[in-house]
C-alpha cells in the first residue's frame, strides 16, 4: 500500500510539473525567439530562410503584376504620383535602383516612369517588375532635333519634356476623382523621405527649397507671413517661377482641371517650369512647405559619367566586356 | 497492481513525447519570424534573431554632397535586416550634420571619427584611417573567443547598392567576392570563376598583376575571421588598398564567388559630380540652411 501511494504521488508530481512546463511553452508562442541559445542546424535555417525569401519574392512579383499592392481602398492617404523621365546610359540602372529604394519607404506612391525611347526596354521593364512598387511604365522618344547630342552642354536643350507631358496625358486619361499630388522627380536627384509627407496634402501647388542647384548651395522661395513673396535664386529671379523641377508639386485635381497645361519644350532656357505652372497658379497661391521653406529636403545631385577609357581600349581590340551582362 | 504499473509506464512515456513534439514542431512557424525585406511603412528596420548581422563601414568627409549621399544611403540601408552602420568621419570632431542624420535615420549605428594624416596625398589614402578605425572598433567590441556571426562590408558613401547584394554577402564564411560596375574604367570589373565554382583570377584592366584585383565595393569579410587576425588592416598602397587587407586574411582559393558565380552586377561604383557652386561667390544667403 505504501509503495503504491509513493509511486502514485511521484506520478502526480511528474504530471503537474509537465503540465506547468507545457503551459509555459504555450505562453512563449508569439514571443521573439532568442535562438542564439539554441543549437539550430545551419542547413535547416538556410532552407527555412530560402522558403521565406521565395514566399516574399512571390508576393512582390504578384503585387508588381497587379500594380496596386499598396492601394488599400480604405486608405485615405492621397496618392503621390511621381513622374520620372529616364533615358538609357551607363548609370541608368544604378540611378533607378537607388530611386526605387527611396520610394519603397513612401506609402501610397505611384511611380510613373517614362523612357525616352520608342519602345519599352527590358532593363527598365524588369527593374520595375522587381521593385515592389506600384508603377506605370510609359515611353515616348524625343524628336531628334530636340535631343541633346554628345558633347552638347546640358543647358542647351531642355530634357524630359515629351516624357513629362506623356505622363500628364496618362494621368488625364486614367485617373479621375482621385485624391493625389503630382511630383516631377528626375532620376539623378536625391530625395529625403520627409519631402513626400510635406507634399502629400497639396491643395494647388506647394513649394520648398532645393539644395545644390542653380550654382548655389540652395535655391528657395522666400516666405513672409506664411506666403511666398519672392524667390531666392542666383539666376534670373524675374522669371514667373524661378524654381527647379524638384522644388514643387501640383495637386492632381489642378492637373485634371487644366487639361491644356503642358511643359513647353520651346520655352527659353530656365523657363520650362514656368511654362507649366503659369497656367495653374499665381505666386500668391503657392503653399510653402518644409517649415516655411527653411529646410532642404531634396538635392539636385548629378552623377558623373563613368570613365570608360580602358573599356574603350579593350573594345578596340575586340576584347570588350560581355554585352549580355546588364549593368 | 501490474495493470496500474503498465498504465504508469505508458503515461510516463507519453508526456516526454509530447514535449518532444512541442519542441520540434511549433518553433518552426510561429515563434521565429525572419524579416528579409522591409515590408512595413514605418521608419524602423527589420530585426531577425537568425540572420547574421552586416556591419557596414562607411568613411565620409565634409563636402557639399555629403548630406545628400548619406541620406540616400540611409534610404537603402533601412531595407536591410540586421544592418549595423559604422560611419567614420574624416574629421577631428563628430560633426552635427552627421550626428543628427544618424540619430534621425532609424538605423543601428556607431559614429566614429579620425582625421586622415595631412602630409600624404589625399587621393591615395582616402578612407584608409577611417576604415581601420572601423576595424578597430569591431575588435574592441567583440570578443574573439565568443561566436560572432556576421559579415563586414566597406561601403563608400557615393556608390549604389542593390538590396540583393546584402542577401548575397550575409552568409560569407571567409571572404566573398562579386563584380563591381564602373570600377577600373571598365563597364564592370569581375572575377574569373572556374567550372567548380572556384576563383582563379580577375577580369580587370587596371593593374591586373594585383594579388587581389578587386574594388572596395566588391568583397565582404566574415567578422570572426577579422577578429581572429587582429593585425589585418588596410595599408597605404595607392590603388591597392583592398589587396593590402585581403593578403592578411585569405588566399585566392578561399574566396567565395557570389552573384550567380560572378555573372550579375549588384553594386555600381557611381561618383557624384561636384555641384556647381560658382554662384555662391557673388551671392549672400540671408538664411543659413543645412544642405
Amino acid at each position: 500500500m505504501k509503495m503504491r501511494l509513493k509511486l502514485k504521488s511521484v506520478f502526480v508530481l511528474y504530471f503537474m510539473v509537465s503540465l506547468l512546463g507545457l503551459i509555459y511553452a504555450l505562453m512563449q508562442l508569439g514571443q521573439r525567439c532568442d535562438c542564439t541559445g539554441h543549437d539550430i542546424p545551419k542547413e535547416r535555417v538556410i532552407s527555412r530562410l530560402r522558403g521565406e525569401l521565395h514566399r516574399l519574392q512571390e508576393q512582390m512579383r504578384k503585387s508588381g503584376e497587379i500594380q496596386q499592392p499598396q492601394k488599400d481602398p480604405k486608405s485615405s492617404l492621397p496618392t503621390i504620383f511621381v513622374i520620372t523621365p529616364t533615358y538609357a546610359r551607363l548609370v541608368q540602372k544604378a540611378e533607378l535602383t537607388r530611386l526605387s529604394q527611396t520610394f519603397l519607404h513612401v506609402p501610397q506612391l505611384h511611380w510613373i516612369v517614362v523612357e525616352d525611347s520608342n519602345h519599352k526596354t527590358p532593363l527598365v521593364r524588369d527593374l520595375l517588375a522587381k521593385s515592389g512598387l506600384t508603377y506605370t511604365h510609359l515611353h515616348v522618344a524625343t524628336a531628334k532635333e530636340r535631343k541633346l547630342q554628345e558633347g552638347d552642354p546640358n543647358w542647351l536643350k531642355p530634357r524630359g519634356v515629351e516624357q513629362r507631358n506623356e505622363a500628364l496625358h496618362w494621368l488625364r486619361q486614367e485617373t479621375h476623382k482621385q485624391q493625389g499630388v503630382v511630383y516631377f522627380a528626375d532620376d539623378d536627384n536625391t530625395y529625403s523621405l520627409q519631402l513626400f509627407e510635406e507634399m502629400r496634402n497639396t491643395q494647388r501647388v506647394s513649394v520648398w527649397p532645393v539644395g545644390l542647384v542653380g550654382g548655389m548651395k540652395y535655391e528657395k522661395p522666400v516666405v513672409e507671413g506664411g506666403k511666398v513673396v519672392r524667390f531666392h535664386t542666383g539666376w534670373r529671379p524675374s522669371r514667373p517661377f524661378p524654381m527647379d523641377m524638384a522644388g514643387f508639386a501640383v495637386s492632381l485635381k489642378l492637373v485634371l482641371a487644366n487639361p491644356d497645361s503642358w511643359f513647353d519644350g520651346m520655352a527659353p532656357m530656365g523657363f520650362l517650369e514656368s511654362s507649366f505652372l503659369q497656367g495653374l497658379v499665381t505666386m500668391d497661391q503657392l503653399e510653402p512647405k518644409a517649415d516655411d521653406c527653411s529646410l532642404v529636403l531634396v538635392w539636385h545631385t548629378r552623377t558623373e559619367k563613368p570613365k570608360m577609357k580602358r573599356e574603350e581600349a579593350l573594345q578596340a581590340q575586340g576584347l570588350g566586356s560581355d554585352p549580355h551582362m546588364e549593368v | 497492481m501490474k495493470m496500474l504499473r503498465k498504465g504508469y509506464v505508458a503515461v510516463v512515456l507519453v508526456i516526454p513525447l509530447g514535449w518532444i513534439f512541442v519542441h520540434q514542431v511549433w518553433p518552426s512557424s510561429h515563434i521565429w519570424v525572419p524579416v528579409l525585406i522591409q515590408g512595413d511603412q514605418t521608419r524602423g528596420h527589420g530585426h531577425s534573431a537568425i540572420l547574421p548581422p552586416i556591419y557596414v563601414i562607411t568613411p565620409t568627409y565634409q563636402r557639399p554632397m555629403q548630406k545628400a549621399e548619406l541620406t540616400r544611403l540611409t534610404n537603402t540601408f533601412l531595407h536591410v535586416a540586421n544592418l549595423h552602420w559604422i560611419v567614420v568621419e574624416d574629421s577631428q570632431t563628430k560633426t552635427p550634420l552627421v550626428s543628427r542624420l544618424l540619430q534621425e535615420s532609424g538605423l543601428n549605428h556607431t559614429h566614429l571619427n579620425v582625421m586622415s594624416p595631412r602630409n600624404i596625398d589625399r587621393r591615395s589614402i582616402r578612407g584608409l584611417s577611417q576604415r581601420n578605425l572601423g576595424l578597430q572598433w569591431l575588435r574592441s567590441t567583440f570578443n574573439v573567443r565568443n561566436p560572432n556571426p556576421g559579415v563586414v562590408y566597406f561601403a563608400d558613401d557615393d556608390n549604389t547598392y542593390s538590396l540583393e547584394l546584402f542577401d548575397e554577402m550575409r552568409w560569407t564564411q571567409k571572404v566573398s567576392v562579386w563584380p563591381v560596375a564602373f570600377a577600373g574604367s571598365l563597364r564592370y570589373e569581375s572575377i574569373k570563376v572556374n567550372a567548380k565554382g572556384k576563383v582563379y583570377g580577375w577580369e580587370v584592366a587596371y593593374a591586373p598583376e594585383r594579388p587581389f584585383g578587386i574594388d572596395m565595393a566588391g568583397f565582404a569579410v566574415n567578422l570572426q575571421l577579422l577578429l581572429s587576425k587582429p593585425n589585418a588592416n588596410f595599408k597605404l598602397h595607392p590603388g591597392l588598398q583592398e589587396g593590402s587587407l585581403l593578403l592578411d586574411l585569405v588566399t585566392l582559393d578561399d574566396l567565395e564567388p557570389k552573384a550567380d558565380n560572378c555573372t550579375k552586377v549588384l553594386v555600381w561604383h557611381t561618383r557624384s559630380q561636384a555641384p556647381d557652386l560658382s554662384g555662391e561667390a557673388r551671392f549672400k544667403h540671408s538664411a543659413n540652411l543645412e544642405t
